[in-house]
């Protein structure tokens, strides 16, 4: 048994992230987050929004993950996420724009539907935020 | 014989048809860097996610305890194709050499042999509304000078609706005929079927008893969220093929009339060299015979 796992993430635009890794986890769109460690049973969910981490060489690293599925086996994790960035593409001013847009867009948001959507915008640019460690991030 | 002058005015015009088809090819190289970049990062999510579909198919196949829904049902048994939607992908404009030509070729053979009943189509781009008007076949949606951060919109439109098509059961699969890109100068007309999905036996047995993945929350859910983005990602991947592979015709097509104009000017210069060497020639006698006389 190997004590490496191979974590792959792709998103329609890019692969993301390739390399073997000590431990992964990641959120799940219904059973909370998932913890990987090498040897885990081959298991397929969807995923959800939210952070992934990874442990590689005792550090532990962070992507963001924005839906799409995971198959794990017991030698790889392979993540097909509709969007998936790292630390270094998260672009902060952006996503701090976009973080006083959608609270702009919940206060008036009139219908469910648009508060939905402001919801979920808010929610996309606080995950950007937190994974970049800025302060309005946490306490989300 | 033609004078002089015709054949001066006829190599500027040859020029300048030259000048247009060295622009229009540099343009289609920029373009075709784009949509190979996109198509080049698309292609290995799409095969992935084909193969994570293949493997939950043959898991839920393979484990009689799974009771499989109606949206794996639908996949896991192929009913009898009766009723088909189809997608035909060609270009809006012309000038690509046999990009237009060839897709429609391999349309029209499909649809000639086609057993079952095309219920619905959908066609991309102008030159494929103008082969649907001559096959009489009535596109029911027509999309129309798409660009290409565009794709993503008329994808999710197209799969969303066929995929609630499949699940009403008003068709029986869903078929695309678009140009598979190979190289930018070398494109294939191909004929895909996106649901449901060809399975391969041999792989399928072997697979059978491998891997049991555990399906959560279950196997259904599961399925039922991936098959219409397992859907997307294809039409999604052949709509890139086919923009690709445009802009490649394009851009070779244009290259080849660049290198046509410029061998027609060089034949046209030589006539016209010629030409006036004649009326030198003609006047240098005449000047002698006079002095001689």
């Amino acid at each position: 048994m190997s004590l490496t796992i191979k974590l792959e993430v792709v998103t329609p635009e890019r692969p993301v992230f390739s390399a073997e890794v000590a431990e992964v986890q990641f959120p799940t769109a219904s059973c909370g987050y998932y913890g990987i460690l090498p040897g885990h049973t081959p298991v397929m969910t969807e995923v959800g929004d939210g952070l992934l981490y990874y442990i590689q060489e005792g550090q532990k690293h962070w992507l963001t993950v924005f839906g799409g599925f995971a198959e794990v086996g017991p030698e790889r994790v392979m993540v097909l996420a509709r969007e998936s960035e790292t630390m270094d593409m998260i672009d902060l001013e952006r996503a701090e724009s976009s973080r006083q847009r959608a609270l702009k867009m919940l206060k008036e948001a009139q219908t469910e539907h648009d508060m939905a959507l402001a919801q979920a915008k808010l929610d996309a640019s606080l995950i950007r935020l937190q994974a970049a460690g800025h302060p309005a991030g946490h306490g989300y | 014989m033609a004078s002089l002058q015709d054949i001066r005015r006829r190599i500027r015009s040859v020029k300048n048809t030259q000048q247009v088809t060295k622009a229009m090819k540099m343009i289609s190289a920029v373009k075709l860097r784009k949509s190979q970049e996109r198509l080049v990062a698309l292609r290995p999510y799409a095969s992935k996610m084909a193969e994570v579909v293949r493997r939950v198919v043959v898991r839920i196949k393979g484990d009689a305890e799974i009771q499989p829904g109606p949206a794996a049902q639908a996949f896991l048994a192929p009913r009898e194709e009766k009723r088909i939607r189809l997608v035909f992908v060609a270009s809006d404009k012309g000038l690509c050499g046999g990009f237009n030509a060839n897709v429609a070729k391999a349309a029209t053979a499909f649809v000639a042999h086609c057993p079952s009943e095309i219920v619905h189509l959908d066609v991309v781009g102008k030159r494929a509304v103008e082969w649907a008007k001559k096959q009489k076949l009535t596109p029911t949606k027509e999309y129309l000078n798409i660009p290409l951060p565009g794709l993503q919109r008329v994808v999710t439109e197209i799969s969303a609706s066929a995929s609630a098509q499949y699940h009403d059961g008003e068709i029986d699969a869903l078929y695309v005929v678009y140009n598979y890109f190979n190289s930018p100068v070398a494109q294939t007309p191909t004929v895909l079927r996106v649901f449901p999905m060809e399975l391969d036996p041999s792989l399928e047995s072997k697979e059978a008893g491998q891997v049991s993945h555990l399906l959560e929350p279950d196997p259904n859910a599961v399925l039922e969220t991936l098959l219409p983005r397992f859907v997307e990602t294809e039409l999604l991947r052949n709509l890139l093929e086919s923009s690709a592979s445009e802009h490649g015709a394009r851009m070779a097509a244009m290259d080849k009339a660049s290198n046509n104009a410029g061998e027609m000017i060089a034949k046209l210069t030589l006539t016209m060299n010629k030409i006036r060497q004649a009326g030198i020639t003609n006047q240098i006698i005449e000047i002698v015979s006079g002095a001689n006389a």
